[in-house]
C-alpha cells in the first residue's frame, strides 16, 4: 500500500516485519487476562485433582486394590485421557475466544496486522500447553500416590507424552468450537461426556473418531509389553491430531476475518 | 475514479447495502470521506455501527463496494496499518494495565518499537500518568481514552469511532475533540458517529445523517441546521383562551393547520418556526389570551430524521 511510506519512514510508529515469536506472547498474555479467573482456575485444580484423589484411595486399600498397573492404566484411560484432559483443554480453549467474543474485546485481535492463521496458532498452543503440562502433573502426581517413582512398564511417562499430545489435539478442537459457536462451553461438554465419555467406549468404529482413543493409540506403544492391537495406531492418531489441527487454522483464521460482528459491536 | 486517485481517497462508499438475514442494516449507501472530520449521525439502530465495521472491513457488504485507500478492506488485514477502529463497547482486558494493553495492541500491527509508541499514544490522551493501572479499574472516561490511545498507537490515517463521546465529562469531550482535529489538521480522515447533533457538529466539518440503513441528507452542519429548522413543525400550546387563540392562528400564512387538544390546548402545524414564534406573541396579545406553555412536539431526533428521509 503506498500510502504506509509515510508511517514506515520512522518514528515511533514506523513498522517493522511480523514477529512471530513476539506476537505469540503478546496474544498468550491477552489469552491469560481472559482466562485467570479464580473460578477457571478453581474447575481447572478440582479436574487435575480427580486421579490423584482415585490413586489416594488405591493406596490407601493397599493389596486389596489389586494389580497397580492395571490401575494405572483404567485411570489414565478413564479419567486423564477421557476427562480430565479435555475438561481442561475445554476450559482453556474456549475462555478466551469466548469472553472476547461476548465483550467485544476480539476486535483488537481482528483490527491488527497480525495473520489470523497466527492469532489462532497462538492461542492454540497457548491452550494446549497449558493442557498438557498442568495435565501431566496430575498424570505423574496420580503414579507417584499410587506406585511411588517405580514408573512401571513406563505408564507414567507413556502417558504424560500422550496428554501432552492430547492437549493439542483437545485443544484445536475446542478453539475451533470457541470461533464457530457461542455455546462453545456446553457443545464442548456434551462432546466430552457422551462423544468421549460413552459413545467412544460403546462403538468400536468411533474409536477413529475419538481422540482419547488417539490418546491411547500414542501411550501404548511406549508401554513396555505392548499394548492393544485393535482401534488406531499411533500413526494413524498423529495424523488425525495434524489434521485437526490444520482444520482449526485454517477454518478459525477465516472465521477471524469475518467475526460475529453482532456481538462485536454495540 | 482513476486508481491513482481512488488510492488517495481514504474512504469510499458506493452503492454500499448490508443485511443481516431479513434486515437491511445498510441501504444503498454512497459517500466519500476525506480527510477532515465527518460525523455520521443518526439514531440508534440507524446503521451506523454497521457502516463502520464495514469500512474497517470486518464483514463484506452484501451489495456495493466499499474502499479504503483504494483497496477493499475485507480479508486485508493490511489496511490496519492505516485504519483504527474505536469500538462503542468500553470492555477491555481487566487484567491489564493501560500501557500493557496498548503496548500489546503496538505489537499485533507490527510496529518496530512497541514501547515508545505506546507511550507518545497514552501521553496524546493524557493517560500517561495512570498507565501503569490496571483497565479494570477505570472509569469510563478513562476507559474511552484507553481506546482511542489503542487506536492511534500506529498513528492511522483514517480513525473510525463509534460513539467516541459516550461517559466523557465535558472537559475530557473537549480535549478528546481537540485531539481529533489535530490529528484531523495533519491530514487523518477521521469518521465519528454519534446520535446526538450537538455532540458533531462543532468538530465535524461535514456531517452524514442515517436513518432506516439510509443516508438521508449528508452537508456541513449549518446546512442540515437549515433543513432541520425549515422543516414543518408541530407546537402544543396551552392558553387560557385556546379557541380565541385559535382563531387569531389560523389566519396566519405561516400556520398550516390548527387542532383542538381538550378545553385548554391546541396543536399549532407551522411550517416556518422562526416566524411562527414571533408571530404566536403577536395572536396572542390581540385575542387577549395567557399562554401558559408551548413545547415543539416533534424535536426528537427520530422526528427531524424522518422529515429528512421524505424530503
Amino acid at each position: 500500500m503506498a500510502a504506509h511510506s509515510a508511517s514506515a519512514s520512522g518514528g515511533v510508529a514506523a513498522y517493522g516485519p511480523v514477529s512471530y515469536p513476539r506476537t505469540a506472547l503478546v496474544l498468550m498474555r491477552l489469552a491469560w487476562a481472559r482466562t485467570g479467573s479464580p473460578l477457571l482456575i478453581l474447575g481447572v485444580l478440582a479436574v487435575l485433582c480427580l486421579p490423584v484423589l482415585f490413586s489416594l484411595i488405591f493406596a490407601s486399600r493397599g493389596a486389596l486394590s489389586g494389580d497397580p498397573i492395571d490401575f494405572l492404566l483404567a485411570r489414565y484411560d478413564t479419567i486423564v485421557a477421557g476427562l480430565a484432559t479435555p475438561l481442561i483443554a475445554l476450559l482453556l480453549g474456549t475462555s478466551a475466544f469466548s469472553a472476547e467474543t461476548d465483550d467485544g474485546t476480539l476486535l483488537y485481535l481482528v483490527t491488527t496486522t497480525t495473520p489470523r492463521w497466527w492469532i489462532v496458532t497462538a492461542r492454540l498452543l497457548f491452550a494446549a500447553l497449558l493442557t498438557g503440562v498442568l495435565t501431566s502433573l496430575s498424570v505423574f502426581a496420580a503414579g507417584f500416590v499410587a506406585v511411588g517413582l517405580s514408573n512401571p512398564e513406563g505408564i507414567v511417562s507413556a502417558y504424560t507424552v500422550a496428554v501432552f499430545y492430547g492437549g493439542v489435539t483437545y485443544a484445536s478442537l475446542f478453539t475451533m468450537l470457541a470461533l464457530l459457536t457461542r455455546r462453545s462451553l456446553v457443545v464442548g461438554l456434551v462432546y466430552v461426556l457422551f462423544w468421549e465419555g460413552a459413545l467412544s467406549e460403546t462403538f468400536q468404529a468411533i474409536q477413529y473418531l475419538s481422540v482419547r482413543k488417539w490418546m491411547t493409540a500414542i501411550a501404548e506403544p511406549m508401554i513396555a509389553g505392548g499394548g492393544d492391537a485393535s482401534g488406531p495406531s499411533a500413526a494413524y492418531a498423529l495424523v488425525a491430531a495434524a489434521v485437526v489441527v490444520a482444520v482449526t487454522v485454517f477454518v478459525g483464521g477465516r472465521r477471524l476475518h469475518e467475526p460475529r460482528m453482532g456481538r462485536i459491536g454495540s | 475514479m482513476t486508481a491513482a486517485t481512488s488510492a488517495m481517497v481514504p474512504l469510499a462508499f458506493d452503492h454500499v447495502s448490508h443485511w443481516y438475514g431479513d434486515v437491511v442494516a445498510v441501504n444503498d449507501v454512497s459517500a466519500v470521506v476525506e480527510p477532515g472530520i465527518t460525523g455520521l449521525l443518526g439514531p440508534n439502530g440507524a446503521g451506523k455501527t454497521t457502516l463502520l465495521q464495514l469500512a474497517a472491513g470486518l464483514m463484506g457488504p452484501s451489495g456495493g463496494t466499499v474502499r479504503v485507500f483504494g483497496e477493499t478492506p475485507v480479508r486485508n488485514p493490511e489496511i490496519f496499518r492505516q485504519v483504527a477502529l474505536v469500538p462503542e463497547r468500553e470492555a477491555l482486558p481487566g487484567m491489564l494495565s493501560a500501557r500493557a494493553f496498548v503496548e500489546a495492541r503496538a505489537t499485533l500491527l507490527g510496529l518496530r518499537n512497541p514501547r515508545a509508541a505506546a507511550t507518545a499514544a497514552l501521553e496524546m490522551v493524557e493517560m500517561d500518568t495512570v498507565a501503569d493501572r490496571a483497565v479494570s479499574g477505570f472509569s469510563k472516561g478513562m476507559r474511552q481514552r484507553t481506546k482511542l490511545a489503542a487506536a492511534l498507537v500506529q498513528q492511522p490515517r483514517l480513525v473510525l469511532l463509534d460513539e467516541p463521546f459516550n461517559g466523557l465529562d465535558p472537559r475530557q469531550r473537549l480535549h478528546m475533540m481537540q485531539l481529533l482535529e489535530a490529528r484531523a489538521a495533519e491530514g487523518t480522515a477521521v469518521l465519528l458517529s454519534s446520535h446526538i447533533l450537538e455532540e458533531i457538529e462543532g468538530v465535524a466539518s461535514r456531517i452524514l445523517v442515517m436513518l432506516a440503513g439510509r443516508l438521508a441528507a449528508s452537508g456541513d452542519h449549518r446546512t442540515l441546521r437549515r433543513m432541520m429548522t425549515d422543516r414543518p413543525h408541530t407546537v402544543r400550546i396551552r392558553a387560557s383562551n385556546v379557541r380565541a387563540l385559535a382563531s387569531q392562528l389560523v389566519v396566519e400564512p405561516a400556520v398550516s393547520g390548527v387542532d383542538m387538544d381538550g378545553a385548554d390546548a391546541l396543536h399549532v402545524r407551522t411550517t416556518d418556526y422562526t416566524a411562527f414564534s414571533r408571530l404566536l406573541v403577536r395572536a396572542a396579545k390581540r385575542g387577549d389570551v395567557t399562554l401558559f406553555d408551548v413545547q415543539p412536539t416533534d424535536e426528537s431526533l427520530e422526528h427531524v430524521f424522518a422529515y429528512l428521509v421524505q424530503r
